[in-house]
C-alpha cells in the first residue's frame, strides 16, 4: 500500500509539474507575470495544506475508488488481488436476494423520503412563524433551536429513553395516559424507521430554519408592501415574494439536507445496533469495511453511493435553478 | 343622539386593536404549544438527571417526568458528581476540549495560509489548485472513511500513543474552509498590504500581522465550526483510539465515550441524563455566545453553492 500511495504522489506530482510548466510556457499569453520568490513563498504557505489534502482527502477518495475493484481484507494490506467486478456483481446478487444490502437501501431510501420533506418543511414553517419582531417570537425560535444544540449521539441516547419499550418508556407512558397499550417502538419494524425519521427531523429543523430566517431577512422589505398595494392576498405575497426571495437558499437547504439524509448512520447504529429493518447504506458499508473488514465490498457500495448522491445533487441543481 | 355621533369615530379604530388581539393571542398560544412540543424531551433529559432511580420510577407515567425532582434535589448533585468524578467524564471532557483547541489553531493556521495564497498570490500551478479545491467540495468525502482508516493505521503503526494524532490531523484539512478564507481574504482591499510591503514586511509578515487581524469574523466561525464537529465527533476517534481500561489517562473524547458510559451496568437513569446533559452544555454555551459568527457562516459560504 505505501507503494502504491508513492506511485499516487509521483503521479500527482508529474501532473503538477506539468501544469506548472505549461502554466510559466503560457503566462505571456494571459498577461501573467511570476516571480521566483512570490512563487517559492507561495508554495511554502500552501505545503501543509497539500500534504494534508493529499493524505486524508485525495489518497482516500483514489482508494476507496480502487478498492472497489479488490478482495482487499483490512488486516492484509500487503496482499490484495484484483477482481474486476466481482464485487460489483456480489452487490447485486445480495440486493435480488434481499439480504441486508437490499434492506439498507430500502431504508436508507425511506429515511430520505420522509426526513427531506417533513425537515425542510418544519424548517421552513417554522422560519415564517416566527420571522416577526417580538418578545414571544424570540423565545419560541430559541425553543425550536434547542434541539439542534443536542450532538446527534446524545440525541440518539435520548431517544433510545424516550422510545424504550415497556411502560417505563416515556412515549409509552404518555400513550398510557390515553389508555395506549405500550409499544416496542425500536423493535417493531413497522415503526423504527418513521421514529428516526421524526427525532432526527425534531433535532436537525432548528438549523435550517436559521438559515431560511436569514433568507428571509434579505428579502426587501417594499417587495412586500408593493405587494399588497396591488392587493395580493396572503399565498399570492408568500409565491411571488417570499418563495422567490428564498429560493437559492431553498436549493441549498434541499441539498445539504438530501446529503446528511443519504449519510444517516449515527441513529441507527446506536440506538438499535446492526438490525435489518433499521440499518442504512452509510451504516453497512462501516459495518462490511470496518467490523467485517471486507474493505473491497465496502469500497463498491460506496462508490455507487457517491455516484447517487452525487448525481441526484447535480439533478436538484438543475431543476432549481434561476430562471 | 348626538352622543352616538361622536362616538361613531372612535368605535372604527378600535376594532381593528382587538381583531389583532386576537391573533396575537392565538399566535402566541400555537407559539407555546410548538415550542413545548419541541423542548420536551430536553426537559425530560434536565429533569431526570436530577432524580435518584426510585423517584425517576415513580415519576413515570405523570407529568412529573418533566420536572425536576423539588423535594430531594440533593439527588441531582449526587448524579452529576458521581459521572464526573466515578465515570471519568471531567477527563473525557477534557481531553475533547484539548482536541478541539488543538484542531482550531492547526485548521487556521493550515486553511488560512491555503487560503491567503489562493486569493492572493500569483504562481505557476495556481489554476490546477483551484480546480482541485471545487473538485473536492464537490465529492462527497465522508464515504471514503474506511481508506482514511486504513490510511491512518499503516501510516500511524500499531504505536497506542500516536492514535491521538491520528484523530486530529485528519481533522485539520477542510477544503471547505480553504475555500471560506479564499472569499473572504478576496475582500480584503489590497492597500493594506501594500502599505505593510512598503514598509519591508515578507508575505508571512503580511499573512499573520495585517491580514489575520483583518478577519476576526472569518476566524471566530472557523473556529465555532470546528469545535462543534470535534466536540460531536463520536466515530471516528471510536475507530482511531484505543479503549483505555487499564486505569491510564483514557484518549477517547466525551462523545464516544458516551457509549462505554451507558452501558456501565450499575449506571442509573438520572446518572445517564446527567451525562448527556453535561455533554451538550459546551455547544450550548457555543451557540449563545456565537451565534452571530455561526450565523455569519452560512450568510457568507453556503449561499453561493
Amino acid at each position: 500500500m505505501t507503494t502504491t500511495s508513492l506511485i499516487i504522489l509521483g503521479l500527482f506530482l508529474l501532473a503538477f509539474v506539468g501544469f506548472v510548466v505549461y502554466d510559466i510556457v503560457t503566462a505571456k499569453k494571459r498577461k501573467e507575470v511570476y516571480r521566483v520568490k512570490s512563487t517559492a513563498t507561495a508554495y511554502l504557505m500552501l505545503l501543509p495544506a497539500v500534504i494534508l489534502a493529499f493524505l486524508f482527502i485525495l489518497l482516500p477518495i483514489l482508494y476507496s475508488l480502487g478498492y472497489a475493484f479488490t478482495d482487499y481484507y483490512l488486516l492484509l494490506p500487503d496482499d490484495i488481488g484484483f477482481v474486476f467486478l466481482d464485487n460489483f456483481a456480489e452487490i447485486f446478487q445480495e440486493i435480488s436476494a434481499k439480504g441486508m444490502l437490499y434492506n439498507a437501501i430500502k431504508n436508507t431510501f425511506t429515511f430520505v423520503i420522509g426526513v427531506v420533506p417533513l425537515q425542510i418543511g418544519m424548517a421552513l414553517l417554522l422560519a415564517l412563524f416566527v420571522n416577526r419582531n417580538n418578545v414571544g417570537s424570540k423565545i419560541f425560535k430559541v425553543c425550536f433551536f434547542a434541539p439542534v444544540v443536542i450532538s446527534l449521539s446524545v440525541t440518539s441516547f435520548l431517544w433510545e429513553q424516550i422510545l424504550a419499550p415497556g411502560e417505563g418508556g416515556l412515549l409509552n407512558s404518555l400513550l398510557g395516559m390515553f389508555g395506549v397499550a405500550p409499544h416496542d417502538w425500536l423493535r417493531d419494524p413497522n415503526t423504527a424507521m418513521p421514529c428516526i425519521i421524526v427525532l432526527s427531523a425534531w433535532q436537525g429543523c432548528g438549523y435550517q430554519m436559521l438559515i431560511f430566517l436569514s433568507g428571509l431577512s434579505n428579502i426587501r422589505k417594499d417587495l412586500y408592501e408593493a405587494a399588497a398595494l396591488d392587493g395580493a392576498n396572503w399565498w399570492h405575497r408568500f409565491w411571488n415574494v417570499t418563495w422567490v426571495g428564498l429560493r437559492s437558499t431553498f436549493v441549498y437547504v434541499l441539498i445539504t439536507v438530501f446529503i446528511g439524509a443519504c449519510r444517516i448512520m449515527t441513529q441507527p447504529m446506536l440506538m438499535t445496533g446492526y438490525m435489518s429493518h433499521t440499518v442504512t447504506l452509510s451504516y453497512y458499508m462501516y459495518n462490511t469495511g470496518y467490523t467485517e473488514r471486507l474493505v473491497g465490498e465496502s469500497s463498491a457500495v460506496a462508490l455507487l453511493m457517491t455516484i447517487f448522491i452525487g448525481g441526484v445533487t447535480l439533478l436538484q441543481r438543475r431543476l432549481f435553478r434561476e430562471k | 343622539m348626538d352622543n352616538r355621533l361622536l362616538e361613531m369615530p372612535n368605535f372604527r379604530p378600535n376594532k381593528q386593536p382587538i381583531k389583532k388581539t386576537v391573533k396575537e393571542i392565538i399566535y402566541h398560544i400555537v407559539g407555546i404549544v410548538l415550542s413545548l412540543l419541541f423542548i420536551m424531551p430536553i426537559m425530560y433529559m434536565l429533569a431526570t438527571s436530577t432524580k435518584s432511580e426510585s423517584a425517576y420510577a415513580e415519576s413515570v407515567g405523570t407529568l412529573n417526568m418533566f420536572l425536576p425532582d423539588f423535594a430531594n434535589l440533593g439527588v441531582a448533585f449526587d448524579n452529576y458528581t458521581s459521572v464526573l468524578v466515578n465515570y471519568d467524564i471531567w477527563k473525557y471532557a477534557l481531553n475533547s476540549f484539548l482536541y478541539a483547541g488543538i484542531v482550531i489553531v492547526l485548521n487556521i493556521l493550515v486553511n488560512g495560509l491555503a487560503g491567503y495564497v489562493m486569493a492572493k498570490l500569483t504562481f505557476p500551478g495556481k489554476r490546477l489548485l483551484s480546480f482541485m479545491i471545487i473538485f473536492l467540495i464537490v465529492v462527497p468525502v465522508e464515504t471514503s472513511i474506511i481508506p482514511l482508516y486504513s490510511i491512518v493505521k499503516i501510516m500511524l503503526g500499531l504505536k497506542q500513543e500516536m492514535s491521538v494524532v491520528g484523530v486530529i490531523l485528519p481533522a485539520t484539512i477542510s477544503i471547505f474552509n480553504i475555500f471560506l478564507f479564499m472569499q473572504f481574504f478576496q475582500n480584503i482591499p489590497k492597500e493594506y498590504e501594500e502599505a505593510a510591503r512598503i514598509d519591508g514586511a515578507s508575505t508571512m509578515d503580511v499573512f499573520f500581522k495585517v491580514i489575520l487581524p483583518l478577519s476576526k469574523p472569518i476566524l471566530a466561525t472557523v473556529a465555532v465550526f470546528c469545535f462543534i464537529g470535534v466536540w460531536n465527533d463520536y466515530l471516528w476517534p471510536s475507530m482511531i483510539l484505543p479503549a483505555a481500561d487499564d486505569g491510564s489517562w483514557p484518549l477517547l473524547p466525551i462523545q464516544t465515550a458516551l457509549m462505554s458510559i451507558k452501558s456501565i451496568e450499575s449506571i442509573t437513569t438520572g446518572e445517564i441524563m446527567a451525562s448527556l446533559v453535561i455533554t451538550s452544555i459546551p455547544i450550548f454555551v457555543i451557540y449563545v455566545c456565537a451565534q452571530k459568527y455561526i450565523v455569519q457562516g452560512f450568510g457568507t459560504s453556503g449561499l453561493k453553492m
